[in-house]
């Protein structure tokens, strides 16, 4: 027995001794488990092959990468060199000093033109318009839609739409057609259902499909530079924004009230819905034909505008940062130098990763490339967050605690839920002196 | 009366074994679901009605150990041709093996997570009996003051949910460096199922009767033999029975794992339901993984199946 | 509890003199656990106990700040953090009454003359063997309104098990149950076939009905290893997090431990969520106490 725990002790020592003698040509970055780590890995290789430095993207699943990624930094760990974080967590790792502050390196390579604005502003800077930057734009990601061609080609269906909604069944331009179609294709004695949209409040789901509707109808959360929500939140529009994802959710299919990209993506892989919303991220694995059984008929939209012309979308993504309690930073400084390249982005963007360059997105090889490419290039350049703020979470959870009930049980009113949101944020900010 | 008596006992009998099926079925269903999807051919993972008759596939398996990612261009005939069975199995699904910057080909975290589960989970086991034994024969065959006080305070470390403690943890074993060891979570598993293992074989060992030992006692046996050499052989089955439960729990425990370790000491749990990286689970894999991950615990507790059940009833009843 | 003390050794007989006191051996084999629980759950405790008192946050290393009171005010005024409660409440009552009636049931059953008795029992313990999370995630796809097996196997169509607040507790608590029903089965099995057989033919010979011979005789005896399984299952059943969080996020289903995780870990509010920690631990000691005070009044019976 006790020899055994000497073994595990003495084996242990070694591991932890080869891994502290610091070899400066390796980097490790830490991302969440998912295809676009693969491609990042992809990516790195042809770095290592460069270089000689060797690159190791590390993965944590999705639902704990937050958990991990905070818990390590705050242990001033340098088990990771970089980090490729959350957008929202830029408040919270910048001002506890876990983030390299990378403004004069993007200053000098002028990212703020390279890089697609909106990634710019969301994946980087932090606070708002302070001319402050945390992290590279890496994986740019939005919120699409995906829907079933076969069933909106179906002229037999065409010709009903037609009869009952006077314009002709297509890919919704708008928030009203979006809701009119999910009506029209809504049949459960049929076994089908017209939409599928995020309702999971245990993180941020539920948020991201509420924002897709809050922003297109012209709405924001709150004036992000200087605090305010009242009104903002809970304004007219954010009201019937709000009234018509409420809607929305009467056309899903059952059981519908814990749903994200996973389950998303299954009400086109499962048949059940005609419409899907999803992350961009997520949509090769609709157009592979082993994942997906109606990959051949599967089209996708960006997100429609709303009543008054406005046309946005949720952002998702991620920047890439350096840890401040790195032992490579200088390395990881070089690495960065060559992943902004051109030429870099433009690999990433063909091993599958999402750039950020404005150029690569704009080029034809880019949006040709995919069947969504071009609704991502469309989406990328009108996208807006959640707050960035170090409390955001809390703000995420009183969001989730107001809004959920509403939507998925259609307790109180959409003005009830978002006045007492206001008043929720409200409290919250003046706790932290903002 | 005697006859009439069997009769109805025999006929009650009939409806025990029967009820016992049909409660044994049940509570089997969901297993055999999971162990029946772990060779299933993925597209036929969520069909209703299930499917029941398929040919068994080993690529769930496969797929399993291996880091893939989404094909995005289908391989040349000439590169699938060149590849091995197994890389071939993850082309046919779709997807294709992950490589480091000098082509090695690279795992998925499960095996050596799964390792890591072995050790830590047998360690901690193997120290929360014996720690348990010692301490049960204490408080069973001495005096000690505030007796009942202690063995509350030994049960009272398990009642918080383990998110109360475990940043308070967390900053400790960051002072002293037990982050993301070994040690560290077996010790931490061992102070978990100490209470268990505590209270436990204080019941089998206050029903070994005294007179054993004090027999060894009267033939010059110290205190110190009379315990290895007459009460332990005489609790065997109720080390048995504790040393299944310490295991289930060591072997499980997700909430610690995922806090207290990063990279070298991370174990199977929170590995097994995450395989949703492209945005669809792939339901065989999870089940696979699922499934390997019970064989090991379930084998355990069939080789010390006679054990459990005797060593319950052992330290069960006091007279 | 009885207390089984030796009589003392002659202190001139050869076996005192040569081994080591009894008090040195009980020190030596009860000191050691005592002084590692105290390390691993005292201290962790009084860390707590202070944080709880401050507005730290484990997320920054900013130092904290001392604010008395307060925590404990804003919670216990937080009406979100009693519906927590209340919730948590119901679903331990359920769930652990669920599980004694299944297994205490599934015992009686096992305890007559049933072929394949001990692979049977074997066999039912799988399900416990299982991890929380992979349980939650299966029995999710189990529940699915649209491809689960559940509403197939039981024709009830579209029945949203998950999706609906006033189900969804009961759907986790259903899971719960089947997970963990075969351990209060195993313990309730070993009291069972400790019950002295002559019991019952004395019963038998004074014609006593079956219920008469169940109440009187079997759960009595059976009652000590009863408890302990429903002390055990109702501390773990308090801790429920990661099935229920798995399963569904219906605000009639957030426990505490799904509270206080968003707390510590989404939000961290380490100050915060310590001070909630603490609550829950009073309420969870106060509880176990009359547990224990209760078993050990069965037992002298």
């Amino acid at each position: 027995m006790r020899r055994r725990m000497i073994g595990i002790a003495g084996g242990l020592a070694l591991v932890l001794a080869s891994s502290t003698s610091v070899l400066a040509q390796e980097l490790t970055i830490f991302w969440a488990e998912w295809d676009p780590a693969n491609y990042l890995q992809e990516l790195v290789n042809e770095y290592e092959a460069e270089t000689g430095v060797q690159v190791t993207v590390e993965t944590t699943p999705w639902q704990d990468f937050q958990t991990k990624a905070f818990t390590e930094f705050n242990a001033r760990g340098s088990a990771y060199d970089m980090v490729v974080g959350d957008s929202q967590w830029l408040g919270a790792a910048s001002e506890a000093g876990h983030y390299v502050d990378l403004t004069d390196f993007f200053n000098e390579h002028n990212l703020g033109e390279v890089m697609a604005p909106a990634t710019v502003k969301y994946y980087a800077e932090y606070p708002s318009e302070s001319g402050k930057f945390w992290a590279i734009p890496a994986e740019g990601d939005a919120v699409g839609w995906s829907y079933r061609k076969d069933w909106f080609e179906d002229p037999k269906e065409m010709e009903a739409f037609k009869a009952k909604y006077g314009y002709d069944l297509a890919p919704p331009k708008d928030w009203k057609e979006l809701r009119d179609i999910a009506e029209f294709f809504h049949r459960p004695d049929e076994n089908r259902y017209g939409i599928a949209i995020y309702t999971d409040n245990s993180y941020d789901g539920l948020v991201m499909g509420v924002e897709n509707a809050i922003f297109s109808f012209g709405g924001e959360l709150g004036d992000y530079a200087n605090y305010k929500v009242d009104g903002i939140i809970n304004s007219d529009q954010n009201v019937k924004a709000l009234e018509l994802y409420r809607e929305l959710y009467t056309y899903t299919p059952p059981g519908w009230a814990k749903s994200f990209f996973v389950e998303n993506n299954q009400a086109i892989t499962e048949n059940l819905a005609a419409m899907s919303m999803n992350y961009f991220a997520f949509f090769p694995a609709l157009v592979n034909e082993a994942s997906n059984p109606n990959a051949k008929v599967t089209g996708f939209f960006p997100n429609p505008a709303g009543p008054g012309g406005d046309q946005f979308a949720a952002l998702g993504g991620q920047g890439i940062s350096v840890i401040s309690y790195s032992e490579n930073k200088e390395e990881a400084m070089k690495f960065l130098e060559w992943f902004i390249k051109d030429e870099t982005q433009k690999r990433w963007a063909e091993l599958g990763g999402y750039t950020a360059s404005a150029a690569v997105l704009g080029s034809d090889e880019f949006q040709n490339a995919t069947p969504y490419n071009k609704a991502f290039y469309e989406t990328m350049f009108r996208v807006k967050d959640f707050w960035a703020t170090p409390e955001y979470a809390e703000l995420l959870i009183q969001m989730n605690q107001r809004v959920y009930p509403y939507i998925t049980a259609g307790e109180g009113s959409a003005k009830e839920a978002l006045d007492a949101l206001a008043g929720d944020w409200k409290e919250t900010f003046e706790k932290y002196g903002r | 009366m005697a006859a009439v008596q069997t009769t109805s006992e025999r006929a009650l009998n009939k409806v025990a074994i029967i009820s016992v099926l049909i409660v044994t079925i049940i509570f089997l269903a969901p297993i055999y679901w999971i162990v029946s999807t772990s060779f299933k051919p993925r597209n036929l993972a969520t069909t209703v009605p299930p499917t029941i008759v398929f040919e068994p596939e080993i690529s769930p398996f496969v797929k399993l150990t291996l880091r893939r990612s989404q094909l995005r261009e289908q391989p040349t005939p000439e590169e699938y041709a060149a590849a091995p069975w197994w890389e071939r199995l993850v082309f046919d699904g779709g997807e294709k093996i992950v490589r480091s910057g000098r082509g090695e080909v690279q795992l998925s975290g499960y095996p050596s997570r799964f390792v890591n589960s072995l050790i830590i989970a047998i360690t901690s086991t193997v120290l929360a009996v014996a720690m348990g034994t010692f301490t049960a024969y204490g408080f069973s065959r001495f005096k000690m003051p505030g007796e009942q006080d202690w063995l509350f305070f030994i049960l009272s470390t398990r009642m918080l949910p383990p998110v109360v403690v475990a940043i308070p943890m967390f900053l400790m074993y960051r002072a002293v460096g037990l982050n993301d060891t070994h040690v560290g979570l077996i010790i931490l598993y061992t102070a978990f199922n100490l209470s268990f293992s505590v209270w436990l074989m204080k019941g089998f060992i206050d029903e070994i009767p005294k007179e054993y030992e004090e027999a060894a006692l009267v033939d010059g046996y110290t205190r110190m033999e009379a315990f290895f050499k007459v009460v332990l052989p005489e609790a065997a089955t109720g080390i048995a029975a504790t040393a299944v439960f310490c295991f289930i729990t060591a072997w499980n425990e997700y909430a610690f794992a995922l806090i207290m370790t990063r990279r070298d000491a991370q174990t199977a749990p929170p590995f097994i339901p995450s395989q949703v990286g492209s945005g669809l689970p792939d339901w065989t894999v999870i089940a696979s993984g699922t499934f390997l991950f019970l064989l090991p615990v379930a084998i355990f507790t069939f080789l010390l199946r006679n054990h459990l059940l005797r060593g319950m009833s052992f330290g069960a009843i006091r007279k | 509890m009885t207390t089984l003390t030796m009589t003392r050794l002659d202190p001139q007989s050869r076996a005192a003199r040569r081994g080591m006191s009894d008090i040195s051996i009980r020190n030596l084999f009860i000191i050691p656990t005592i002084l590692f629980l105290i390390i691993f759950n005292i201290f962790p405790l009084l860390y707590s106990l202070y944080y709880s008192f401050t507005d730290f946050r484990a997320s920054t290393n900013a130092p904290a700040n001392w604010v008395g009171l307060a925590n404990y005010r804003e919670l216990l005024n937080d009406p979100f953090i009693w519906t927590n409660f209340t919730i948590t409440a119901k679903y331990v009552i359920v769930s652990v009454a669920g599980q004694v009636v299944v297994g205490f049931g599934v015992a009686m059953l096992l305890n007559r003359d049933i072929p394949f008795k001990g692979l049977i029992t074997t066999l039912l313990l799988l399900p416990m063997m299982l991890s929380m999370a992979v349980v939650g995630l299966f029995w999710k796809l189990l529940y699915d309104p649209s491809f689960g097996i559940i509403n197939y196997v039981l024709g009830l169509g579209r029945f949203e098990w998950l999706s609906d607040p006033d189900m969804a507790l009961y759907a986790v608590a259903i899971t719960d149950i089947w997970m963990w029903s075969p351990f209060v089965m195993l313990l309730s099995l070993a009291g069972l076939s400790a019950v002295p057989k002559h019991l019952y033919e004395a019963a038998a010979i004074d014609r006593a009905g079956p219920l008469y011979t169940f109440f009187r005789i079997t759960l009595p005896l059976v009652a000590p290893i009863l408890m302990i399984a429903i002390i055990f299952r109702t501390m773990e059943a308090f801790k429920t997090f990661d099935i229920a969080y798995i399963m569904t996020s219906q605000p009639t289903t957030e426990m505490i431990a799904i509270r206080l995780y968003k707390m510590a870990f989404q939000e961290w509010q380490t100050g915060m969520s310590c001070a909630f920690a603490y609550i829950v631990l009073i309420m969870v000691v106060a509880i176990t106490n009359i547990y224990v005070k209760y078993l050990n009044k069965v037992k002298e019976r």
